[in-house]
């Protein structure tokens, strides 16, 4: 078969995977190599869904023997299928990454034979690519079940590693993945944990340790093709952030690919907005101090599909507004809707130098509009309204047109850009 | 009202400033020398750039104000906004008096318009360190063409220095008429005008096809937002993109 007829197979087969990434780590070009990396990651192009293109995202296979439910890939579909060669895949990095196309590699696989087999195969790959001394990104899939000994040995090379938890709950992995266990996916995850830390530590006493990782781990979830409620998903990523110290947890909404009557109908739409809802969850858990029971509780297990989740975290916490902006702490300026880290951040270094206006919230980027009714600003209040849950409900929904706009923005865009570089529009958006 | 004008480089316009300073001027305006049309009832001083005086005001923000007020001065430098010069002016007038807390006056009018010219430029150097593309020429070299709004040029290279290792390489903004070439970590920035075709490698355009393939495969039909993607990554700067110039044709499309 041809390389563009692979090529095409193979790309196809891996746009599912959402993480495009190519933060969190700084590996540097050695003599003679080719490439480097950057910390805040690059995006290289956008494609017609709007999302970044940053690594060269395919499969080096997607012959699969497992039968997951919800994959376009199962053994039981009859798809064309391919498989690259190790030298196929190190020369299409190699001559991408050097026209600028790519900051580096995302390699996945379906499981090729067996997942000892399929593991061996992509260690081949990035060793290959390394000894060639390409020093770009490498974020490499493990796959689930296969030796842990050879997870850890492509662990050395890459920079990331992921094992998708595919599913948020035990019970709908039993009955979508079957031949996938929960521990086959857990106990990796937690050893690479564990080798992660030790690196650290060794680093600590010799900076020549080789790396392992750099970039941490990260995983995956579709949302949509089964039962849990947006509790049950928050509660899961904060266990797997805290627990196995993850980067970031992906959100896929289930785009129906199979006729199964253990799936939502072929013709359900991909739930994106309340994607949506579960990245800008997710962003408060990790960079607002919030818990996931603060957010959720049974009682209102999903968030609201027309209020942001800040918002909706604050309308049912009027007690602990309004907030001076010239007296909150930065973890309460946090906890403001429509104040987002940057603007935060600034509003307490501006405050070192003088106390602010209500006139110079708008330059350091607070977004007012959202934030007027839950601030006063040298003791005035701006809101126009009193503080009552329904009033302030009213003028914070949003109107059907904006949630075309803002859907996907900040999902879709790649961390890297959110971190450093982001027009304060995206970071000021909670 | 008065007006100083100045050659258009960085060290023309810290003369400028430093002969405010000295000859206690008070300009309204600073100005590029022919870059706008010059009215009537204003009086135009040109400052000759003088690179010993250029270097005492460089030295004197790094040392007085700080090293990333001198940075901040630089980006905006390299912005085509109108008013850079003279926002630059009042951000360094500022800084002498506040010291290195300068960056904090964030509600400052000085320091908010030179923040905002800095951070757009901010924003495009990063924004090309992905757009550039590069074509392979016949001689192994690697060649790529820009055209950014601002000259940021001098800001990717040390970038692709260091990631293209022994590659030689060639980076042309082909508006400004400069060329930066480099190889095994340095580089050199120089005027330049293409003079005739440049051939390239046989093999090019099989990995501008793979390229383009791969750009049309990965993209999730059920959620096509073309505008998202139009945001992101503005047209303008489509045609140096090899993945935007004529996609194959797709499988159900005409
Ligand atoms: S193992 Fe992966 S590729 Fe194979 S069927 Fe399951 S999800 Fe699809």
């Amino acid at each position: 078969m041809e390389l563009q007829e692979k090529l095409k197979i193979l790309s196809d087969a891996a746009k599912y995977d959402v993480s495009c990434s190519s933060s969190g780590s700084n590996r540097k070009n050695t003599p003679g190599g080719l490439g480097s990396a950057s910390e805040a990651g690059i995006c290289h192009s956008w494609t017609e869904d709007g999302r970044c293109v940053s690594l060269l995202k395919i499969l080096f296979s997607n012959e699969c023997v497992y039968d997951c439910v919800y994959c376009h890939n199962k053994r039981s579909n009859a798809i064309p299928r391919a498989t690259f060669t190790p030298r196929e895949v190190v020369e299409l990095t190699l001559n991408f990454y050097k026209r600028n196309y790519i900051e580096g590699l995302f390699l996945s696989s379906g499981v090729v034979n067996n997942p000892d087999h399929t593991m061996e195969q992509l260690l081949e790959v990035v060793k290959r690519l390394r000894e060639e001394k390409f020093n770009g990104y490498i974020h490499l899939k493990g796959i689930p079940g296969a030796d842990p000994k050879l997870i850890h040995a492509a662990g050395n090379y890459v920079d990331r590693m992921s094992i998708n938890i595919e599913l948020p709950s035990e019970k709908s992995l039993l009955s979508l993945a079957p031949q996938k266990k929960k521990e086959s996916i857990l106990l990796p995850m937690a050893s690479i944990k564990e080798e992660i830390s030790v690196y650290k530590a060794e680093k600590k006493i010799s900076r020549f340790t080789p790396s392992f990782l750099p970039a941490g781990q990260t995983t995956q979830m579709i949302i949509g093709a089964s039962p849990e409620s947006d509790l049950n998903i928050l509660n899961l990523s904060e266990g797997l952030y805290n627990r196995f110290s993850m980067k970031r947890v992906y959100y896929s909404a289930y785009i129906p690919a199979n006729d199964n009557s253990l799936l939502p109908s072929i013709q359900t739409k991909p739930p994106l907005l309340r994607e949506h809802r579960l990245y800008q969850g997710d962003w408060l858990l990790r960079f607002y101090g919030f818990t996931a029971k603060e957010l959720l509780n049974p009682a209102n297990p999903n968030f609201d599909l027309d209020l942001d989740p800040k918002c909706f975290w604050a309308i049912e916490n009027l007690q602990h507004f309004p907030v001076e902006i010239n007296k909150a702490s930065y973890e309460e300026l946090l906890r403001i809707p429509g104040v987002g880290v940057r603007s935060a951040w600034k509003i307490i270094k501006a405050r070192r130098v003088g106390s602010l206006d209500y006139q110079d919230l708008k330059k350091i980027g607070v977004v007012l509009k959202r934030a007027k009714y839950f601030i006063t600003c040298k003791g005035k209040y701006y809101g126009g309204i009193s503080l009552y849950p329904e009033n302030i409900r009213k003028q914070l929904i949003q109107k059907p047109k904006d949630h075309q706009r803002q859907l996907s923005i900040f999902d879709l865009y790649s961390e890297s850009i959110l971190r450093k570089e982001a027009p304060s529009k995206v970071m000021g958006e909670l | 009202m008065l007006i100083l004008t100045y050659d258009g480089t960085f060290e023309g316009l810290l003369t400028v400033v430093y002969e405010c300073y000295y000859q206690k001027l008070q300009p309204q305006d600073i100005q590029v020398e022919g870059e706008k049309e010059k009215d009537f009832v204003s009086r135009y001083v040109f400052i000759d750039t003088e690179d010993e005086k250029a270097d005492k005001v460089y030295r004197s923000i790094e040392e007085k104000i700080s090293s990333q007020a001198l940075k901040n001065c630089y980006y905006a430098f390299l912005s085509d906004d109108e008013t850079r010069s003279i926002s630059l002016y009042h951000y360094i007038r500022l800084g002498f008096k506040q010291g290195k807390a300068i960056d904090s006056f964030l509600t400052q009018e000085a320091v908010a318009n030179l923040h905002g010219i800095m951070q757009k430029v901010v924003r495009e150097r990063h924004r090309m360190l992905g757009l550039t593309r590069f074509v392979e020429l016949e001689d192994g070299s690697l060649y790529g063409k820009i055209q950014p709004k601002y000259n940021i040029l001098s800001l990717i290279a040390p970038h692709f220095a260091e990631r293209l290792g022994s590659e030689r390489w060639m980076i042309h903004d082909e508006g400004r008429n400069l060329l930066v070439i480099g190889t095994e970590g340095k580089w050199l920035l120089r005027d330049y005008t293409m003079k005739e075709a440049l051939k390239v490698h046989k093999r090019e355009a099989f990995f501008q096809s793979l390229w383009k393939e791969f750009h049309q495969s990965i993209a999730i039909k059920d959620r096509k937002n073309l505008k998202l993607q139009g945001q992101l990554m503005p047209k303008r700067y489509w045609h140096n993109l090899t993945e935007m110039q004529g996609s194959p044709p797709r499988d159900g499309e005409k």
